[in-house]
């Protein structure tokens, strides 16, 4: 217990030293040092750098029920292409998660044709995306003598989840950072949450509004005819149409089925024009300039309605064959609101839309006043506990102060290797470990206090006191560990911090207080030869 | 230096008032208890769901001001920041949904249900915008909690805490045998209890951080059982024929003075964060000092008492083999 070799000695500094360049950065500007040191301080939370906290999440069912309305097209398109004999009419009805599908023609003999349909519906049923096992996207089956129950397994219903998950996390992305500069986190929790972590002084307000748009552009011709348009506006809308309306076009009735949609656009971008306001700019790819450059030759005179979520954004008309497949659309928008706009254009469409479902927004200014307020606590505990620990145990308790100090920059020393984030609650984790890190210390110290007191010597007292303080001090110690661990699995964000911290402290607690004291212990009492210990 | 004025060695008889503290600590719980279903507590956001946000206070910017000239039935209140300045902190849950315009007129009633938290949310921060002529970076603090989030929160902080109490369970009587299993967790409960009780009398806020508060709690009344623990079974080891009252009153008391420093410094370092910390970590700190106190009261008193009803010995053995063992009271 008392042996210290030179190899345990140099290990013993090494880590330390180790620490206190790990650290640095914490305390000094570290930008003109050598290039060997590191230069990264600890990561901030978003409550003490500020900064906006968002929490959103995809709903299941609108995904499911996505998904079963391409199906449902699939399957009308797979049917319709049988011949007119065909005695298979069938019309899908979507309910949430499920969908029904009723087979409304029967045979000679009144049978509906069932077990047809189940057999033909089963050839299009594609197999889960990415699974393995050969499972089906969809669990179909015979619901009623003329009806059949589309639903999806729970296996395939995670598949889905995780692809919208990826998908929304990479339009999200493409949103909020276009140009992929801004320090911006995503992290998926969950089967179907995204949290977003903005550090600075974004406008929550504006984030929401960029993630709230489903993205889906359109470019579909336009019908002119004032009566059609009115009669529409009566509830008679044109087979084929949709009414639609347009802050600056007014309402408009276009074609059902575009001629162009979003998957068709390479770029966008905010631009400006002659007149230098703000507008969009966007490059179609390859197929889609070819679709538009085809839609211009042959509909020349007419509107052509560009539509972002079923809202016209605007609707020239067309003069002559646009070729190349470059397009704007002007307005009278801000440059903030291009900005936006020609990003949600240039992400695409969400797999379904995004529900906000916790926020948090800490200004920098407050979080300035966090750490300095924190900075204060953790000196002003750090300095009691010290006093209180000299004037209890005198030479003996400085030694526990300068393990304690030790302590504190090893703390700071393994948030910086993990890239852990320091947040205010784990600030005061490491005040709390400052007062309970000086335990494993108390706990020695009574022991040598006892064994000098029943009378044994220096070196055997100290000798006996870490040895039985050993085991108590790890079971004091584990017990605490349990609950940090605990504390990290369920917790988020600042609460993660404290945990981390509590954790951290807990570990080096028991190497700064109980090898590095007893080797500054072991050190004094062969250069000195006291009688005893002042403890 | 000073610890040498500490006795050498204490002889408090503790075990004679065994049943006096376990009494007064059966009353706290019951209180805490009590107070908690008829006070209730003082939920934060984070379980209760809602907004919070806070502004600095100026000469326009005042608790009267925001009170007449935002609608919505807000609950708007004056508080300190850690540097002294004033603050104006707004809460409220969701406010009357005719202010909330035609969008949201228009949603279905599960939706409504949904999004109403967060749809106040933007209704007040644009509103006190437009009225005070604020800028974002002036809004200091902005947290909104579903009421999805929140349910999900409080369930798992429950869930966090279960955990860890059948975790330290384990842990001890894997260390040392069910009757210290029971009484540890005991004590776990009692502190726990007894600090929610605090929070439901003081009407501190209850939060995220308070989970955390808890858990640390947790921790520190167990390593304060476990270091009590530690000396009854040195102890018995060393002197079997020993009584168990005695056994375990010797170990508190050579234990004692251990766990007056422990407790002195981590209750001076916590008090640091309650003073300087910040309104933050105020309600937080307040709690881990009063668990600290009766965590360190209920290690002797809870803790001890309930392994004495139990049996001290490790290893159970034949009841006539320790001849000094007490009856079961």
């Amino acid at each position: 217990m008392l042996q210290f070799p030179a190899w345990k000695v140099l290990l013993v500094l090494a880590v330390l030293i180790w620490g206190v360049v790990m650290a640095l950065p914490n305390a000094v500007n570290m930008s003109n040092a050598p290039g060997f040191l590191p230069k990264q301080s600890v990561n901030l939370g978003l409550d003490l750098r500020g900064g906006v906290y968002l929490e959103m999440e995809i709903p299941a069912t609108e995904v499911i029920s996505s998904r079963l309305e391409v199906f449902a097209r699939d399957v009308r398109s797979a049917f319709a292409r049988t011949s007119d004999r065909d005695p298979i009419f069938f019309q899908p009805e979507l309910r949430g998660r499920t969908m029904l599908i009723k087979l409304s023609r029967p045979d000679e003999n009144g049978n509906f044709p069932v077990e047809e349909a189940l057999r033909r519906l089963d050839r299009i049923n594609s197999p889960i995306e990415g699974g393995l096992g050969g499972g089906k996207t969809f669990e179909i089956s015979r619901a009623g003598p003329d009806s059949i129950l589309v639903g999806v397994s729970s296996a395939s219903e995670a598949a889905m989840l995780q692809d919208a998950l990826n998908k929304t996390m990479t339009i999200v992305r493409r949103r909020v950072d276009p140009d992929g500069v801004a320090e911006i986190s995503l992290t998926p929790s969950g089967n179907n949450r995204i949290v977003l972590e903005a550090p600075g002084e974004p406008d929550p307000q504006r984030l929401k509004d960029l993630l709230s748009r489903d993205g889906r552009m359109t470019f579909n011709l336009v019908e002119t005819s004032p009566a059609e348009i009115a009669s529409a506006q009566a509830g008679i809308v044109k087979p084929g149409f949709r009414l639609l309306e347009g802050p600056e076009t007014g309402p408009l009735l276009v074609r059902e089925i575009p001629e162009v949609v979003g998957s068709d656009i390479a770029t966008a971008s905010q631009g400006n024009d002659e007149a230098n306001r703000p507008q969009i700019n966007f490059r179609l790819n390859a197929n889609g300039a070819r679709k538009f450059y085809e839609t211009t030759r042959n509909n020349s005179g007419k509107l052509f309605a560009i539509v972002l979520d079923d809202v016209i954004m605007s609707a020239p008309r067309i003069n002559e064959p646009i070729p190349g497949g470059n397009v704007r659309i002007t307005g009278t928008f801000t440059m903030e609101e291009a900005q936006d706009l020609a990003a949600i254009i240039a992400a695409g469409e969400m797999p379904a839309k995004v529900q906000f479902l916790d926020q948090r927004v800490v200004s920098s200014t407050l979080g300035e006043d966090s750490i300095e307020s924190g900075f204060r606590a953790a000196i002003v505990g750090l300095s009691l506990v010290a006093v209180f620990m000299i004037l209890a145990y005198g030479l003996q308790g400085m030694f526990a102060v300068i393990s304690l100090v030790a302590n504190v920059i090893l703390i700071f020393a393994s948030l910086s290797l993990l890239g852990a984030t320091l947040t205010l609650p784990g600030i005061a984790g490491i005040i709390l470990t400052i007062g309970m890190a000086v335990d494993a210390n108390v706990l020695v110290f009574e022991r040598v206090r006892e064994e000098q007191n029943n009378g044994r010597s220096l070196w055997t007292a100290v000798q006996a006191g870490y040895e039985r303080a050993l085991i108590t001090i790890l079971d004091a110690n584990i017990t605490t560990l349990f609950a940090a661990v605990i504390l990290y699995s369920m917790g988020s964000g600042p609460v993660k911090g404290f945990a981390v911290t509590l954790a951290l402290g807990i570990v080096t607690s028991v190497f700064t207080a109980f090898v590095f004291t007893r080797m500054l212990t072991v050190f004094w009492m062969k250069t000195f030869k006291p009688k005893r210990l002042a403890v | 230096m000073l610890i040498k004025y500490w006795p050498k060695e204490t002889k408090i008889p503790f075990m004679r008032y065994r049943y006096v503290g376990v009494v007064l600590s059966l009353i706290m719980m019951v209180g805490s208890i009590y107070l908690v279903m008829t006070r209730g507590l003082n939920l934060g956001v984070d379980f209760a769901g809602g907004s919070v946000i806070e502004l600095r206070q100026t000469d326009t910017v005042t608790v009267a001001n925001v009170r007449s000239q935002i609608p919505g039935g807000l609950t708007v209140n004056s508080a300190t920041d850690a540097n002294g300045a004033e603050l104006v902190v707004i809460r409220f849950g969701e406010v009357d949904a005719s202010l909330l315009g035609p969008e949201f007129a228009a949603l279905t009633e599960e939706e409504k249900a949904d999004r109403a938290s967060a749809a106040s949310n933007t209704f007040v921060v644009n509103t006190i915008k437009q009225e005070f002529n604020l800028q974002d970076e002036d809004i200091l603090r902005n947290d909104s909690v579903g009421p999805k989030v929140s349910g999900e929160l409080f369930r798992e902080g429950l869930i966090a805490l279960g955990v860890a109490t059948l975790m330290m369970f384990l842990y001890i009587a894997f260390r040392y045998s069910w009757a210290y299993a029971v009484g540890g967790i005991a004590a776990l409960i009692h502190d726990a209890i007894g600090t929610i009780g605090l929070f439901s009398l003081l009407q501190i806020q209850f939060d995220l951080t308070t989970i955390a508060a808890l858990l640390t709690i947790i921790g520190y009344s167990v390593n304060d059982s476990v270091v009590v623990f530690d000396r009854i079974r040195e102890i018995r080891r060393k002197y079997k024929q020993m009584p168990a009252t005695e056994v375990i009153d010797i170990a508190t008391n050579q234990t004692l003075s251990r766990t007056f420093l422990t407790g002195g410094t981590t209750i001076i370092a916590v008090l640091a964060i309650v003073i300087f910390g910040g309104p933050v970590l105020q309600g937080m700190s307040v709690a881990m000092i009063w668990g600290i106190v009766i965590g360190t009261y209920s290690s002797i008193y809870f803790a001890a008492a309930i392994v004495l009803m139990l049996g001290v010995d490790i290893n159970r053995k034949p009841v006539e083999d320790t001849p000094g063992f007490e009856a079961m009271p």
